[in-house]
Order: structure tokens, then C-alpha cells, then sequence
């Protein structure tokens, strides 16, 4: 298959909420169209857009798919009916969880419902201990007579999770090929398949919570691959993975809990790709929408990755790319609450009735209404020129939040500098989370901004930060779907074996890769890799003995002891790194062996034309806008008229179709060869 | 420059006080974040039993990281206590002041305190306190653990700190302008010679003393940030808590509100020890009286004042908004009054370490248990009103190591007016997590053979009370120590509005074959044979309403989850099975689990 490997046309289709995205790249040329989301069936709009490209469909080499679908079910718990079988005595665990109640203040906060409710979950005599040994046998009898029950309930999917299945698969596969022989024609999915990794509760829940998808996912792919296919598209259809990776759609269709961050990976991924061609490697990433803010950071060309997320109040632990969520949007609403206090979200207008500036009858003064307020969106055009406004309306909704501030409800501009303020403050607090708490100095890091609302925000954050760099990419709005175009094929594989380093013997570690590499090798020529594009990275998951953190740690050379020795040396160091302190006298525990399998995808060639030209007539008009010294008149540029090489200096306003960009006075953009805008902040090194 | 600031105004704006508290509520995380990441034992890792707060240059709390309840309220004494042995005159920069002494600004000797000074840039004045509190799974005394159930004073107890200098400041300023400080190493090895387990001390107060220096260093961070706003804003940040507790205080009736609940036992053989509170709402204000609770007594129940403190605050910050920053100034409008030598306020040298695990969360009950007569609404039913505290120690026939294991166990959550109790959750005081099955018994010659929730154990109502667990836990082939430190094994969870009581607890000792031997009392140590079994069996929380208000849907819902048992909802909702209902019987017909009993 040479699907990427001929200068095709690449197609890149991100579903959000409000709009389907699709980048086209074709003879290194690259173009943007939106299509109007069908929230109701997410295909028919990634059809229609498909629909209205201006390129031959059979001409698509290469199409990459970000979707919410599997994270929209799991948001509104809009699932399969599934069953659960568990080891005897424990078909509670996934319901109990951690023990630990949401809130601790608030009497009404819930635990999320359990994905599969307790009729649903059934126990299996069985046990296998720590070291993979059989303690009880499984009760196979037992199992036929569950089948019987399966059979007539009628549920759609099955999660099988045994204690210990990491150390030991058989009985789960097991009670599979019974099930199936005793005509239990459900989906199965086994926690060693899912996630082989130890702590019952989250391996269980994973497992669960894949199995209530699958359904779902494999009834919308299935139909999505078909309609692709009727309009002619011949390239297999990918999806983008939540650990940044693209998997081909039978993968997902197998294990859609692996799609859960699918369009929030694509965009990191996106812009890291547009940072990495300016040689920026270690970068902070945001991307703020209507509603909220996604943060994450990238370290060496590589996003960070967690084994811990939430998704709906659910804990994840499948490899996913890091991102810290923040309810600070363009539609979240100011408000002053009953101590005096201003804030803003995470209440959010959204995108109905939205903003009060859109006209749409929203009556309560958001973040953009604010933008507005202070000249750094246009009051007679935005996004489009099709949402009117009504001025008057606006600076009554901002009149009680100007009171409260200012004494004065005609102080609308010091309200809106006010909700901006704390909308920022909200932000910086997510920046720290992903780098200072996480070990890194953002000083050392660009900041690069997408989503509607990013750039409007992203220069005071910088500021405030110290972080020297904030990149705005061209295609910002978009940068998922081009992310979906840039990536890499990437299949996870992990088991859990927990057991001193000492004690372990080489041979059982090279036999685990050796498994995983088969299978990666497989599911990677079934996404259209060939052998030499493929690469295996291995890495072992430490953690000093008695200790519940570990730290991965990359295997380099061939496994012998002597690799391993020099494996515990590394672990040691970055221990030192990560927490401060290290104790090489003290044993090593192995926990988890990971290999990443990469079907390496050459990112298309985007030739970018210089363009000529003066600022000066890139200049569209002069506003009168707010920064924290005051009011300026201040030029606003039209960035599609800024040429090559460009530079503005601050106070500016720079307007582009996706979104708009503020320069705050001691600032300087500039207009990169990539058309991406770079804005110096005066910060830290420069 | 200062884009996306706005320094205009002089006072404190509604602007300012909002971007200073998010900063400072960001400083409180961080150095939580910190705890946990550089903590050494699982006990902080894993289980996350430590809390981190900023403090003014007055001691008043002015931000938390929400972490573990019943330490919040009673921080604030650790500082006051670390500025009376050591006035901010004679602290150096860089200086740290470690504390457990719980007569003297402690809770109970696990948990170690350590409070730092935050100079301003010049160093000349203390500005602000750093300080975090960490349980440590070992502080030496008569017991591994040092969950000791049988101690009648605190010298049995383990090593008593009284606030001493931890670390001391070398004159010097790191790179970041902030003052280095040192170890002091003869306190740290006086410490590591008291205690079981030193290396894991050393690696969790290294840990402590990371997240102070983080909170120092971003603490003058914001400083130079906000310049003159800070210091008013602080205050503000109190008065603004303030003003909103006292708002939602003014809406209670006034009145005087009586409860009384107890505490089982004292593990020595005194039992009914009880908790009286008088509780006056006197417009925005609260008066929270303990006249007329027990003597304090010979057995580890005794709940020193800053523990009580805590889980009076906790009690009435339950009553209102939840969204209101808890600070100092959420505390200013609540006035204690514990009688001295009484069980909720005792003198030295009572022995104290299940006060702050169990007498606390009978003192929450009782002041809320007040609180449901001023806002019937507002409060939730008892809820289990333990943390099942279990310690099981020996030697890992594995490897001939010796080990000691603590856990706390959840239970049910109370009903409430809004929904039925959380099954199977830590309550009030306490939010730790348990631990996993396998990481358990690859760590430890123990097996856990089941965890489960009980069903019917949740006391019937409107809404019912949430169900407690049941964990069986087995010993592999020695012969190990167990230690069981519980309550609500004789009382029960309370109901509310008509709601029924939970289901008490109890514990057992199995054989290798399945024949319940015994019923273990609740405060108990003993050995456990090889291949025995000790089942836990946790209190459910009380119920809320009338039970014959309860939806019959939501007693169907039950019954088909396997919640309530047919015999049950005849029993408490008057409810009959149609007889369509063929999968009433809803355990799961392969390995089917006995019945919990």
C-alpha cells in the first residue's frame, strides 16, 4: 500500500461540537474548510465536507480522522448495555473505586455512576496469585451456566476482568472461548487485552468502559468507512489515537477507549508539528474554545504522556497525551458572587444562546462580550460579519460587574479588564499545573496558541509567565486536523510484571518485546506500514521497591544483565531528575514493560509562498483598545495582508479569518517564513 | 510589563482579590503537588494522608490544597504553636519549625507538622507561613504503625515533638533570591532513632521540607508581583470568606440546637463515652459548646482541641455554599467551647491517636446532628462514623522481612435530602484511598479474598443511607499481628427527618476452612493464625426521610442491583416482590457470594 508515499492529496478531518474541520494538503499547498457539525450522526457532516472539497476524491492518499464520538458517550453515558465478569469476591471493586467521595465539602457531589451496574456484573471461581501461579482453577462449568444468562439478557458488549489476568491471560481468554462456544455472541473485552497493568480498579474500569463503547465506536466507523468509500476515497481511513498517535480504524473500532482525547491529541500534535519546523521543540500548548482551555506540554518534540486522565469524572488509564482542562472559554460569563468577588466560568454561555454580542439573546457578560468591550475584537465585524450586535446591550450586561469593581455601572471598560484579569489568572493557574508542577520552567518553553479565543489571551499569559515566545500558526483554528495529517501510526503495548530487577531474567523481558513487536509489526502492516518504516521503542516502568510511583525508563541496547544494570542506572538518574532525590543502594522494582510502535509517516511538504509587500498596507484601520496602561489608538493589520517577515510592534491588533491576536504594547510580532505569527514577549532571555 | 494585569486601583477591588486568592490557592496546590511527588512512603503516595496551607504573617489560614479534611481546621494551631515557641523575631530565613506534640499544636503523633517562614525580599520581616502536615507510617511507641489500640498515655504512643527548630537558615540565598536552609541533623537523628522504618522518615520529611521551600519560593514570587496589593489583599481574602459564612449563617434560625451521640468504647473497657454539643445560632455567628461530654479516658480516644476544632469547622462548613474558599475567615464566625479534661479536649498525658481518626468523626456527627435542627435540608444523615482503621504486621515469610500494613476502610455515606449516601466512600473526616488488591498482595503475605459492598446495611429512608463494605483480608502462611482501631460496632449511624439507622459495623476472625470463630471487639489486637481471614465489615450510613416516602422505583432499583434484599425492602418499605420479578434474585448465578452476615 503506498498510500502516503505518492504526493497525494492528504485529507485531515477533525468533528468538534460546532464545526467539522478539513485541512487539505496537495501539492504542498494547503487549504481550510469548515462544515457545519451534525452532533446527531457525526459522519454525515465529515460527508458533507468531504463532499464539498475542491479535490478529486479518488485522489485522497491519505485521510485522518479526530472524533468525540467515544468521549460524547462517555459524557452523556450514552454506552451499550454491557456486562462485567469479575474474580469471585470482587465484581464490587470497579463501583467502589478508590473510596474517596468527589468533594469533600459538598453533601450533594455523587460518584459517577459504575459503567456497568451491579446486575450487570457477575463473578467467576477463580484465582491466580502475584506470580501469574493458579490458585483455583477456573470453574468452567460455572462460566456455561453464566453464558445461559448472557444469552437472554441480551447485553450488547462484554468486559471480562480477572485478578491478576497482567500476570497471567489464560483464564480471561478462557472464559472468552467458553462464552463464545456457548453462543454469547456479545463483544468481548479482556482486561489483558485493554490494559495488562496492575491496580484492579482502574484495569477493570478501562476495561469495562472499552467494552460499553465498542458498540458505539464499531457502529460508527463501520458506517463512516462506508460512506467514505461510496464517495470514491481509496486510502484507508485512520483515527487519531488519545496517546497522539493515528491507529487504523479497525484498531479503534477494537479499542475505542483509546480515542477518548482523540481531537485534543491532534491538535497537540498539530502544533507541535508547526513548532517543530521553526526548530521550537520544547513548547507549552493552548487551545481555548467556547467553553474551556486545553493545556499541555511538549518536551523534545514529544507531548508529555499521562496513564492518568479523567474523562466525565472516570479515571483512564490507557497512555494518553496530557492535558490539563480548564473551564475558562470565550462564552464563560462574569459574574460577582456573594461576597464581592468577580468571577468568570465555569458557567459558559456557549455557543447558545452564546455571547451577548453575538445577538443570539444571551444576556450575561462573557469573556468575548469583554474582548469586545475593550476594542480587541471588532465591534462591526467578527468571525464573519453575520452576528450583529447590539452595543447598548453589552454594557448593560457588564453594569453589575462595573458596580462591583468600580462603584460606577458605566465603568463597563475597567469590568471588562476585570473579567479578562480573572480569566487569566484561571488560565496561568492550568499553565503551572502542566509545567511548574509537573518539574518544568516555562521560561524555557514557547507558548503556542490555537482555538477561537488562544491568541486573544495567549501574549498576557506569556507576559505573566515569563515564557520569552508565543507562537499563533497559521492554520490555528484548525490545528487538530492538520495534526491529523503530520502524525505517526502509534500502537501501545504493555503488561504489568511486577518483580525485583534482580530477580528478573532477561530472557522473560526479550520474550515480551519479542510478543509485542509481532503484534505491533501486524496491526502496523494493517495500517498501511511497511517493515522499514516501523520503529520500537521499549521502555521498562521502575519504581524503587515498597514505592507506588514509577518512572519509565527506556531499555537502549540489547536485553542482557548488563543492560539491565545499566537500565537501574538510568532509573536512578531520573529519579534525581524527577524527585529530587535518588537511593541507588536501595532494590529496584520492575512494574510495567512498555513498546511503542511507530509506523512512521512522512509529513507532507507545505510550501508556504513568501508574500511581498508593506505592513503599513496590511493596516485596515486604527481602534481605540484597552491594555493594562490605559487606551491606545491602535493599528489593526489584516494578517492575511502582513507579509513574509513582517514585523509589528505593540500596541497592535492583528486580525486573521480564525482568530484575532493582541499585541500588547513592549511586544513585537513577527511573520514567519510558515506565515505563522511569532510574538516576542520582551520575556525572560530575549 | 504588565499586560493582563490591572494595577490601577490602590484598595483591594473585587478584581484583585480574586486574581491574588486564585494565586495563592495555586501556591496551597503546588505545594501539595510537591508532597505528593517527592513524598517516600505510600502512606503519602499512594494514600494521599497529608495537606498542605498558606498562612499569614498573623497565622490566619489564608489557602489549602483539599486534601485530607480533619487536618485543615487544625493546622492553624500548628502555627500558632510554632510561633509561640518561636516568634517571628527570632526565625531566621530559611529556618523551618517541625512539630507533633498534640498538646502542643499537633493532632496525634503521626502526623508531623512542618511550618516554614516567608520573609519578604529583604528578609527582615515574616510575611507569610508555609506549612504542611504529612502522617507518617511510623513515629515509633508501644506498636508497628503506631496505631497503638490499647495505649493509655501518649508516652506509649510514640515520639513527642514539641515545635523544635528543623531546619535553620544558612544566611545564604539560592539563585532565586531564596534563603537556604539546613537540616538540622542532630534533631533528624534523634527522630530516626525513635522510630521504626528510618529511611522512609527521612524520605517523607525531605519531602515536607521540598513542598515548604516551593511555597516560599512562589509565595514571594506573588509578593513581587503584587508589591503593596498583597498584604491588604490577604486580609481580604479572609474577610471575604467571612462576609460570605456570615451570610449564610444569618439564614439560619436562630436558636439553640442540642444533640448527643457517643463513642462506643475506649478499647479499656469504658463504654458510652459521650458527645454532647449546644449549639447556638446567634445571627451570622455560632457558638459550639461541649459541655457535658465524657471525662477524657484512659483508652487513645481522646481528641485533642485542634482536632475537635477541625471537625467543628468541617461540620459547618458542610452547612454552607461549598464554593466559599476555606480560609480563616470561614472560621472567624464559629466560637468553641470544649471543656478541659472532657474526650474532646484532654489534658496531657491522655493517650490521643484515635482521636483524631474516630472521636473526630463522632464530634462531626454530633455538631451536625445540631445543625440538621437550624437547616433540616442542609445536612446529610450519619454517616459510617469511623475510618476502620486495620494494622496487620509480621514477618514475610517470602523473603523473612518484617512488614507493617495500614489502611482506613470506607463505609456508607449518609442520605440526604438531595439523593441517597454514597455506598462504600470515607466520610467526613477522612478522603484517603484504599488500597488495591494486587498491589496489596504482591507488597505483602496477605490476600484479599473479598471487597464488596453489604447490601442492606444502608439505613432505610426517603433517601437511603449508602452501603457499608465488606473486605476479607487472609494471612498467607505466618502467623501475623492484627491491629483493629473502629467504632459504630454497638451504636448505629443516626437517621434523619424519619430516615432509619445504618447497619454497625463488626469484625471477625475466620478460619482457614470458612467457620466465623469469633467476633473481634472493635479496639483489638491479636495474633491471627496462618491462613486465617479478619472480615471487616463497615457501618452503613444512616437514612434520610421517611422510608415510606422512598420511591418505589428506587426500591425496585435496589432490589434489582442486589442493594436490598427482598426480606429487607418488606421489612423497611413494606415493599412486595410482584412476583414477575424473577431476577429479584440478582447475585449472579455463577459463584454466587453468600450473603453478607
Amino acid at each position: 500500500m503506498t498510500d502516503d508515499h505518492a504526493p497525494a492529496t492528504r485529507v485531515g478531518v477533525d468533528v468538534g461540537g460546532t464545526f467539522t474541520d478539513l485541512v487539505t494538503v496537495r501539492d504542498g499547498r494547503i487549504r481550510v474548510d469548515k462544515t457545519p457539525s451534525t452532533p446527531a450522526a457525526p459522519d454525515e457532516g465529515v460527508v458533507a465536507g468531504l463532499r464539498a472539497l475542491d479535490a478529486p476524491l479518488s485522489e485522497v492518499g491519505f485521510l485522518g480522522h479526530g472524533t468525540t464520538v467515544a468521549t460524547n458517550a462517555v459524557l452523556e453515558g450514552e454506552w451499550a448495555d454491557t456486562a462485567l465478569l469479575a474474580t469471585e469476591g470482587f465484581r464490587d471493586a470497579v463501583e467502589i473505586g478508590r473510596q474517596t467521595r468527589p468533594d469533600i465539602y459538598d453533601f450533594d457531589a455523587t460518584k459517577p455512576d459504575p459503567v456497568v451496574p451491579r446486575d450487570r456484573r457477575f463473578e467467576v471461581p477463580e484465582r491466580v496469585d502475584e506470580r501469574g501461579d493458579v490458585l483455583r482453577e477456573l470453574d468452567e462449568a460455572a462460566v456455561r451456566d453464566l453464558a445461559a444468562d448472557l444469552r437472554e439478557s441480551g447485553v450488547e458488549s462484554l468486559a471480562v476482568s480477572l485478578l491478576f489476568s497482567f500476570e497471567r491471560p489464560d483464564h480471561e481468554r478462557r472464559v472468552r472461548e467458553i462464552l463464545r462456544a456457548e453462543g454469547v455472541d456479545a463483544s468481548v473485552s479482556l482486561s489483558s487485552d485493554v490494559l495488562p497493568e496492575i491496580r484492579e480498579y482502574e484495569r477493570t474500569l478501562t476495561t469495562a468502559m472499552n467494552a460499553a463503547l465498542k458498540p458505539v465506536m464499531d457502529a460508527y466507523l463501520g458506517s463512516l468507512a462506508d460512506s467514505v468509500a461510496e464517495l470514491g476515497v481509496d486510502a484507508p481511513l485512520r483515527v487519531m489515537g488519545s496517546n497522539g498517535g493515528l491507529m487504523a480504524a479497525a484498531a479503534a473500532r477494537e479499542r475505542p477507549v483509546d480515542t477518548l482525547l482523540s481531537g485534543p491529541a491532534a491538535g497537540v500534535r498539530g502544533a507541535t508539528h508547526v513548532a517543530g519546523r521553526r526548530g521550537v521543540s520544547d513548547l507549552i500548548t493552548m487551545d481555548m474554545g467556547g467553553t474551556s482551555c486545553d493545556v499541555s506540554l511538549v518536551r523534545d518534540g514529544d507531548p508529555l504522556v499521562t496513564t492518568d486522565t479523567v474523562v466525565g469524572d472516570y479515571p483512564v488509564s490507557v497512555p494518553t497525551v496530557d492535558i490539563h482542562t480548564v473551564g475558562a472559554g470565550g462564552g464563560s460569563i462574569g459574574y460577582v458572587d456573594t461576597g464581592g468577588a468577580l468571577r468568570v466560568g465555569p458557567r459558559s454561555a456557549g455557543a447558545q444562546p452564546g455571547p451577548v454580542c453575538y445577538n443570539r439573546g444571551g444576556t450575561a457578560p462573557t469573556v468575548t462580550d469583554a474582548h469586545l468591550v475593550l476594542g480587541r475584537i471588532d465591534p462591526s465585524g467578527f468571525l464573519s460579519d453575520a452576528l450583529a450586535r447590539d452595543a447598548d446591550a453589552v454594557r448593560d450586561a457588564f453594569a453589575p460587574l462595573a458596580e462591583a469593581v468600580a462603584d460606577d455601572p458605566d465603568a463597563t471598560e475597567a469590568a471588562a479588564r476585570g473579567v479578562l484579569d480573572v480569566a487569566n489568572a484561571n488560565m496561568r493557574r492550568a499553565l503551572r499545573v502542566v509545567s511548574v508542577e509537573r518539574g518544568y520552567d516555562p521560561r524555557e518553553f514557547a507558548l503556542v496558541a490555537f482555538g477561537g479565543a488562544g491568541p486573544l489571551h495567549a501574549t498576557a499569559l506569556a507576559d505573566a509567565l515569563d515564557v520569552p515566545e508565543v507562537i499563533v500558526p497559521r492554520a490555528a483554528g484548525v490545528l487538530s486536523a492538520l495534526g491529523l495529517l503530520i502524525s505517526d501510526v502509534v500502537y501501545d503495548y504493555s503488561t504489568s510484571m511486577v518483580r525485583r530487577l534482580d530477580d528478573v531474567d532477561p530472557a522473560a523481558l526479550r520474550e515480551a518485546f519479542a510478543g509485542f513487536e509481532a503484534e505491533g509489526r501486524a496491526e502496523l502492516r494493517d495500517a498501511g506500514r511497511t517493515a522499514d518504516e516501523t520503529a520500537f521503542e521499549r521502555t521498562l516502568d521502575l519504581r524503587y521497591a515498597g514505592q507506588s510511583f514509577d518512572l519509565s525508563v527506556p531499555v537502549e541496547g540489547d536485553l542482557t544483565s548488563d543492560e539491565l544494570a545499566a537500565v537501574a542506572e538510568r532509573f536512578h538518574a531520573a529519579h534525581e531528575r524527577r524527585y529530587g532525590h535518588a537511593s541507588p543502594g536501595e532494590p529496584v522494582e520492575l512494574v510495567t514493560v512498555r513498546l511503542r510502535a511507530r509506523g512512521l509517516v512522512e509529513p507532507p511538504e507545505l510550501a508556504v509562498a513568501d508574500r511581498a509587500g508593506d505592513p503599513d498596507d496590511a493596516v485596515t484601520g486604527t481602534r481605540r483598545v484597552g491594555f493594562a496602561d490605559g487606551d491606545h489608538d491602535t493599528p489593526v493589520y489584516d494578517r492575511g495582508l502582513l507579509p513574509t517577515d513582517a514585523s509589528v510592534d505593540g500596541p497592535a491588533v492583528v486580525e486573521g479569518t480564525e482568530s484575532t491576536v493582541v499585541v500588547h504594547p513592549g511586544q513585537r510580532a513577527r511573520v514567519d517564513g510558515d506565515a505563522n505569527l511569532v510574538v516576542d514577549t520582551g520575556g525572560d532571555d530575549e | 510589563m504588565t499586560a493582563g494585569n490591572d494595577d490601577a486601583d490602590a484598595g483591594v477591588d473585587s478584581v484583585t482579590l480574586e486574581v491574588i486568592r486564585n494565586g495563592c490557592e495555586a501556591v496551597a496546590e503546588e505545594m501539595n503537588a510537591t508532597l505528593v511527588r517527592t513524598g517516600y512512603s505510600p502512606n503519602i503516595k499512594e494514600r494521599r494522608d497529608c495537606s498542605t496551607a498558606l498562612f499569614d504573617a498573623d497565622g490566619e489560614m489564608i489557602a489549602q490544597a483539599e486534601t485530607m479534611p480533619v487536618h485543615l481546621g487544625a493546622m492553624p494551631y500548628s502555627v500558632a504553636a510554632a510561633v509561640e515557641a518561636f516568634p517571628p523575631e527570632t526565625l531566621s530565613p530559611g529556618d523551618s519549625v517541625l512539630l507533633n506534640d498534640p498538646f502542643r499544636g499537633g493532632a496525634h503523633l503521626p502526623d508531623l507538622t512542618l511550618v516554614t517562614p516567608i520573609h519578604d525580599a529583604d528578609g527582615d520581616a515574616v510575611i507569610a507561613f508555609a506549612a504542611n502536615r504529612a502522617h507518617h507510617a511510623d513515629i515509633g511507641g508501644s506498636t508497628a504503625g503506631s496505631v497503638a489500640a490499647d495505649s493509655t498515655e501518649i508516652y506509649q504512643e510514640g515520639l513527642r515533638i514539641p515545635p523544635v527548630k528543623f531546619e535553620a537558615g544558612t544566611g545564604a540565598v539560592a539563585e532565586d533570591g531564596t534563603p537556604v536552609g539546613e537540616v538540622r541533623e542532630d534533631v533528624l537523628s534523634m527522630i530516626l532513632a525513635n522510630v521504626r522504618t528510618p529511611e522512609e522518615r527521612r524520605g517523607d520529611l525531605r519531602a515536607q521540607v521540598a513542598a515548604n521551600a516551593t511555597g516560599r519560593r512562589r509565595f514571594r514570587e506573588l509578593a513581587a508581583e503584587h508589591g503593596d496589593d498583597l498584604a491588604p489583599a490577604l486580609e481580604a481574602i479572609n474577610d471575604y470568606s467571612e462576609r460570605r459564612m456570615r451570610a449564610e449563617l444569618a439564614e439560619l434560625p436562630d436558636g439553640t440546637y442540642e444533640f448527643a451521640d457517643a463513642l462506643d468504647d475506649d478499647g479499656r473497657g469504658n463504654e458510652d463515652l459521650a458527645v454532647e454539643v449546644t449549639l447556638t445560632v446567634d445571627g451570622d455567628a455560632v457558638t459550639v459548646d461541649f459541655t457535658g461530654t465524657a471525662a477524657q479516658t484512659d483508652g487513645p480516644v481522646n481528641a485533642v482541641l485542634a482536632v475537635t476544632a477541625s471537625a467543628t469547622y468541617y461540620a459547618v462548613r458542610c452547612v454552607t455554599d461549598p464554593d466559599i474558599p476555606p480560609n480563616h475567615g470561614c472560621y472567624r464566625p464559629i466560637d468553641i467551647v470544649a471543656p478541659e479534661g472532657t474526650i474532646v479536649n484532654p489534658e496531657p498525658p491522655a493517650a490521643v491517636v484515635g482521636g483524631n481518626l474516630e472521636t473526630s468523626q463522632r464530634v462531626t456527627d454530633t455538631v451536625l446532628g445540631a445543625l440538621a435542627q437550624a437547616a433540616p435540608e442542609a445536612v446529610a444523615a450519619a454517616g459510617q462514623g469511623t475510618m476502620n482503621n486495620v494494622t496487620l504486621g509480621g514477618t514475610d515469610p517470602r523473603d523473612g522481612s518484617p512488614y507493617a500494613f495500614y489502611e482506613t476502610q470506607g463505609g456508607g455515606f449518609g442520605g440526604r435530602a438531595g439523593g441517597d449516601g454514597m455506598d462504600g466512600v470515607h466520610v467526613h473526616m477522612s478522603n484517603t484511598l484504599n488500597t488495591p488488591a494486587e498491589v496489596l498482595e504482591t507488597a505483602y503475605p496477605l490476600r484479599v479474598e473479598r471487597y464488596a459492598l453489604r447490601p442492606d446495611s444502608g439505613g432505610a429512608g426517603a433517601s437511603r443511607g449508602g452501603l457499608g463494605l465488606r473486605r476479607d483480608i487472609r494471612v498467607r502462611d505466618h502467623t501475623a499481628r492484627v491491629s483493629l482501631l473502629a467504632e459504630r460496632h454497638e451504636s448505629h449511624p443516626y437517621g434523619l427527618a424519619g430516615g432509619g439507622e445504618g447497619t454497625n459495623g463488626a469484625a471477625y476472625l475466620v478460619d482457614e476452612d470458612g467457620e466465623e470463630l469469633e467476633k473481634l471487639p472493635a479496639k483489638h489486637t491479636r495474633d491471627l493464625p496462618a491462613g486465617s481471614v479478619v472480615s471487616v465489615r463497615t457501618p452503613g450510613g444512616g437514612g434520610y426521610g421517611d422510608p415510606a416516602d422512598r420511591d418505589a422505583d428506587a426500591v425496585e432499583r435496589d432490589l434489582r442491583l442486589g442493594k436490598l434484599t427482598p426480606e429487607a425492602a418488606r421489612e423497611q418499605y413494606g415493599y412486595e416482590a410482584t412476583g414477575e420479578e424473577q431476577d429479584e434474585d440478582s447475585e449472579p448465578s455463577a459463584g454466587r457470594p453468600e450473603r453478607d452476615d
